[in-house]
């Protein structure tokens, strides 16, 4: 299973960027929920990795 | 990757606020219910605030510096207009987002389990970024 991290960069203009690796589906909102600590989202994108591990975990529930 | 984001820091919680204050080298007064700001033009309209930062603190500045609580619980930016130009702007006002944002990310991971692996101070042409990496609790 790949490594779950979490980098968060903050910049001196008031805006952070939060980077999410190896998470999927309800993980992945869970845990950007957490950093985001009631900040207005500017932009957020889904990877294809979130939809791929979505599948994955499924695939592996249901053997 | 799974999932990427640009957040807007949103001053919110107080702690956090003063502690990056403090970091600044200042010594801010926190007051429950606002109260009148200082100002070197007695003629502008009396502020309020919350937080603040008196004059004599602020190398240049024409009056008191404060965070005032908003309605929606935001605590936004009191200042004189003029300030801005004595380097108390935009520049500072993000530079005080950037050490709230640390200070609120690392209590936040240390208060749900997660791994904080490393930190990093980058130099870039915008200024510093501070990078922060976490892993999650097995």
């Amino acid at each position: 299973m790949q490594d779950q991290t979490i980098t968060i960069t903050i910049d001196e203009q008031g805006h952070s960027t939060l980077d999410l690796e190896g998470f999927a589906g309800r993980s992945c909102e869970k845990v950007f929920e957490d950093f985001r600590g009631g900040d207005t989202v500017k932009i957020e994108r889904k990877k294809p990795a979130y939809y791929t591990d979505q599948q994955a975990q499924r695939e592996k529930s249901q053997r | 990757m799974s999932k990427y984001g640009v957040s807007i820091t949103e001053l919110k919680e107080e702690k956090y606020l003063v502690d990056a204050l403090r970091e600044m080298g200042y010594r801010p007064e926190v007051h429950h219910e606002a109260v009148p700001m200082n100002s070197y033009y007695s003629e502008q309209e009396a502020k309020q605030a919350n937080i603040i930062i008196r004059r004599h603190e602020l190398r240049g500045a024409c009056g008191d510096i404060g965070f005032a609580r908003q309605p929606d619980g935001r605590l936004t930016l009191i200042a004189e207009e003029l300030d801005a130009y004595h380097g108390y702007g935009e520049k500072w006002l993000g530079r005080v987002q950037q050490l709230y944002k640390e200070k609120q990310t690392l209590a936040m991971a240390r208060a749900k389990g997660y791994i904080l692996k490393k930190r990093e101070a980058i130099q870039t042409k915008e200024g510093q970024q501070v990078r922060l990496q976490f892993a999650v609790r097995r």
